[in-house]
């Protein structure tokens, strides 16, 4: 016999080796995957949404930008319109979340004539400074959420709300 | 606040700042050429009750619509409703509707009534821009409410 030809041995070893391979990946492939499951969890509500306001067209004067995602909630899919008040801080891009931190009403840009430069809420007459920090001896208990921001080809996106930084 | 079962616990919680209850007026009706509009302005009226929870969240509890036919008596109908929600200790009680006739009933009843627009043919952001012009009129009326 010659060197290069297979025995019936070598044959059935490499053959039991080869099958009982595999079941043993079948066995642990899962087991790995369980094991590092919290590794390839999808992260929930990182993603950004595409507004229609260009970097360059935001001024200093709070503006209200509405960006709309869609939402779903057990099988029924929703779109959802959500706002955000951008201005620009020198060079920064500034984008604070719409929702008062007393009950969750929406808050305006200059909502009441006699407070000029701020955020008001309608609702039991709250009010914040521009960059978000609630005026002491109105109803708010702390200043308004931020949003994560990046630009994206000259428009701005927006991503999840953020404790705010800038106070 | 909607009306369920989470924001009910807040406002037990927070009562004195949700004093108001919005309800959304809709008449049914059947006849051939009222049908489409009437169910047209029952979109409208929804919608834009919806926008007016998002600003007012934290004022107000926004009802389930209420929906009636031209023949009952709208006047008993408003007094059941403000007698049932008195328990509540709401202190405004203010009812949105498209229905026209309601606009002759005059201001002491709190019936805000607006024009309904058609909405079925705009898209999302047509609609959205039509209704917040709606409540940036009706900012005003609650605000002047609220003041008295």
């Amino acid at each position: 016999m010659s060197n290069n030809k297979v025995s019936r041995r070598q044959f059935l070893s490499y053959t039991l080796t080869g099958v009982g391979g595999f079941m043993a990946a079948g066995m642990l492939m899962p087991m790995v995957r369980f094991a590092i499951d919290p590794v390839l969890q999808k992260s929930e509500g990182g993603d950004f949404v595409l507004t229609e306001k260009k970097i360059a067209d935001i001024t200093e004067i709070p503006e209200r930008v509405d960006f709309t995602f869609e939402q779903v909630d057990a099988w029924y899919k929703s779109d959802i319109t959500n706002a955000a008040w951008v201005y620009k801080e020198g060079d920064q891009v500034i984008a604070l979340s719409p929702v008062c931190k007393h009950l969750g009403c929406t808050v305006n840009w200059e909502g009441d004539p006699a407070h000029k430069n701020q955020f008001f809420c309608p609702c039991h007459a709250g009010r914040y400074e521009k960059n978000g920090q609630n005026v002491p001896k109105t109803p708010p208990l702390g200043p308004l959420d931020q949003f994560e921001i990046r630009e994206n080809d000259g428009f701005l996106e927006i991503g999840k709300a953020i404790p705010n930084t800038l106070v | 606040m909607h009306w369920n079962g989470k924001d009910s616990a807040v406002f037990q919680a927070q009562k004195e700042y949700i004093d108001t209850a919005v309800i959304p007026l809709i008449v049914i009706d059947g006849s051939e050429h009222g049908f489409p509009f009437a169910a047209s302005a029952a979109d409208f009226t929804l919608s834009l009750a919806n926008i007016i929870e998002n600003q007012f969240k934290g004022r107000i509890v926004l009802f389930p619509s209420f929906s009636y036919t031209k023949t009952q008596d709208k006047q008993s109908l408003l007094e059941i409703w403000k007698e049932e929600l008195a328990k509540a200790d709401f202190k405004y009680i203010f009812f949105i509707t498209s229905d026209r006739e309601w606009s002759t009933m005059g201001d002491e009843h709190d019936v805000i009534w607006t024009p309904s627009v058609p909405l079925d043919s705009m898209d999302q952001k047509m609609r959205n821009s039509v209704l917040e012009d709606q409540l940036r009129q009706l900012i005003p009326i609650f605000a002047k409410k609220w003041a008295n």
